[in-house]
């Protein structure tokens, strides 16, 4: 049975604007003029138990906003959405208890207190006995690597280090959920790869359900298997990650690098070729022609000195496919 | 929804942990503890240098003595009025405002816990903590200084009794109507203007700038049991003796009964804001 549910969710904001013009400053402060954004439009998917679900999607495309429907902050103006058999907006208190909220651009942490005091505390607000607490503390202080933090203030922690610590807290009482709202952001290359590592283990080992909103096409790659696309309020797309590729970018790239100088030429089912120097890079649809076939025809008539066969880059894909749908 | 020991017990545990952080949070500042502490002293003794000037040389120097404060009594008040002062809903703390203003707020609301409990031993706990620093450095003060202008002992015993209990009623209503004013400030659209005017109103009423007892007659029946009252000037009456300990009983009654319509007006508006609240930023 799936853990979460949502179908035809719908939110709309109401937005104040400045009336346009010469006077357009003055008058704004007499008269509002209010737009109405829909900021999801009948959203509908279902998450099962231990998926970890990449939820993209360009700036104000809703992502936020699913999220917070779906800890329970906003109430949705339409559709039912049932968490853990619960509708998060109406039974708040007992549903936030089994679920987990890191916010990449907000801390839960308290600023000038060392980390253990936070957890100290979260422990009393979520009623964690004492013997579970330590146990689990000490698994998670281990896994992150975040035993001599604890006694530092939080405000004197670097961003990698706080958002260990965040992770730390947002897991402490053992949610079944667990929401990630762009939490790999601002981090470095090292950081990035320790959170995300973590977290794949962590939903291997004790099954937490993750959902991901990120701007890094690299989180989705190395974590989910699920992605959702969404734009406009829309869900654009909903399925495994290859599918996303396949459908989005069937070509594949070929890099070689030639032993000397060459002109443009032709070969027989590219897609497109560039030569730049000695390095060719010809793009191809492996379903038409097969990777093998499209190697031979490039060696038999150059020497090779080294050849890469790439995906393109998921960076662009999303980027071709948000402008392809005019988001 | 959960009822009955179960749920309140595990909430009480949150809030009293809520409330050690965050005073363990405030001891830090303990510098800006004596900046405030000298800001105090210097106030009260420019009052009490007019008010003495008021008691010996004005056309109408029997007046004070008519309304019952003797100077005496008038010195002692001043600086006790300080000490309660620092517990008044002066501003909304910066904490909760800014995660009101930022956005926060949906982090505090991922909590298993009401959120006004929650935010009420914040505020409970910024009450508090001024008083350990910045209080007791001026209450120290007090104490030392020339006759003219100490801080007497309190007029009887019970009198003194019955004050401390009335000081933490007064603790309650001041964070009551603290919180009473971050519910109204949970709608973002308002901005900071009109919770200062109500807070100011609050603090004018409560007899920190003029005791209550120097009012216009006129006006002496309601000043005594409208809300603010309970602020300083009836525990302060208590301990200088213009308020007999026999009449204590319903004046800390007065009290608690405006400190629970607070909470529950404060509790009530915030659970419908928060249905349609509007968590800001990303």
């Amino acid at each position: 049975m799936s853990q979460i549910e949502l179908s035809c969710i719908s939110k709309t904001f109401k937005i104040s604007q400045r009336p346009e013009g010469k006077f357009g400053m003055l008058r704004g402060a007499f008269v509002r003029e209010s737009k109405i954004i829909r900021a999801l439009d009948e959203i509908t998917f279902e998450i099962n138990e231990g998926e970890l679900v990449g939820y993209i999607g360009p700036n104000g495309a809703g992502k936020s906003t699913t999220v917070k429907i779906m800890s329970g902050i906003l109430t949705p103006d339409e559709g039912k959405c049932i968490i853990l058999n619960r509708i998060p907006w109406k039974e708040r208190v007992e549903h936030v208890s089994c679920i987990g909220v890191v916010f990449g651009q907000r801390s839960q942490l308290w600023w000038d207190l060392p980390a253990q005091d936070s957890f100290g505390l979260l422990k009393d607000i979520y009623s964690i006995p004492y013997r579970v607490y330590k146990k689990r503390l000490a698994e998670l202080v281990e896994t992150l690597d975040i035993d001599v933090l604890l006694k530092m203030p939080v405000r004197q922690l670097s961003l990698g280090q706080r958002m260990r610590c965040e992770v730390a807290a947002a897991l402490l009482h053992s949610p079944k959920i667990l929401f990630l709202d762009e939490p790999t952001i601002g981090l470095d290359a090292v950081s990035k790869l320790a959170l995300r590592e973590f977290l794949k283990k962590e939903n291997l080992k004790n099954g937490v359900t993750m959902i991901l909103t990120t701007h890094d096409m690299d989180d989705i790659e190395t974590l989910c298997s699920r992605v959702m696309v969404i734009g406009r309020g829309k869900l654009l797309f909903d399925g495994r990650l290859d599918m996303l590729k396949e459908k989005y970018s069937p070509l594949r790239c070929i890099n070689a690098v030639l032993d000397k100088h060459i002109e443009i030429f032709s070969i027989d089912g590219a897609d497109s070729i560039k030569v730049n120097g000695n390095v060719l890079t010809v793009l191809f649809n492996p379903s038409k022609t097969a990777a093998h076939t499209m190697v031979e025809r490039i060696a038999s008539q150059f020497p090779l000195k080294d050849i890469v066969i790439e995906e393109q880059d998921i960076d662009e894909i999303i980027a071709s496919m948000y402008k392809e749908m005019c988001l | 929804m959960k009822t009955g020991k179960a749920f309140y017990m595990p909430t009480l545990k949150a809030c009293l942990s809520i409330f050690r952080i965050k005073t363990a949070q405030g001891l830090q500042y303990r510098m800006a503890g004596l900046a405030g502490a000298s800001t105090s002293i210097f106030w009260v003794l420019i009052e009490i240098t007019v008010y003495t000037i008021f008691y010996t040389y004005s056309n109408n120097k029997e007046a004070g003595q008519i309304a019952g404060l003797s100077l005496r009594q008038l010195v002692s008040y001043a600086w006790l009025a300080q000490l309660f002062f620092l517990m008044q809903p002066m501003r909304i703390d910066s904490e909760i405002l800014g995660k009101i203003t930022s956005g926060d707020v949906a982090i505090e609301m991922c909590r298993p816990i009401d959120l006004y409990f929650h935010w009420f031993s914040k505020t409970a706990a910024t009450k508090l903590t001024p008083l350990f620093w910045r209080g007791s450095i001026t209450f120290l003060v007090g104490i030392i200084m020339p006759a003219a202008y100490r801080l007497s002992l309190p007029a009887s015993f019970s009198g003194f009794i019955c004050m401390l209990i009335s000081f933490a009623s007064a603790f309650l209503l001041c964070t009551a109507f603290g919180m009473l004013v971050c519910a109204l400030r949970l709608n973002i659209k308002w901005g900071d203007g009109p919770t200062h005017i109500i807070m100011l109103m609050g603090g004018i009423l409560s007899g920190a700038y003029l005791p209550l007892q120097l009012w216009p007659e006129f006006m002496q029946s309601f000043l005594l049991v409208q809300p603010f009252a309970g602020y300083l000037d009836i525990p302060l009456r208590l301990y200088v003796g213009t308020m007999l300990p026999a009449d204590a009983y319903w004046a800390i009654g007065l009290q608690i009964t405006w400190a629970m319509i607070f909470i529950f007006t404060g509790r009530s508006l915030m659970s419908v804001r928060l249905k349609s609240i509007i968590v800001q930023g990303g």
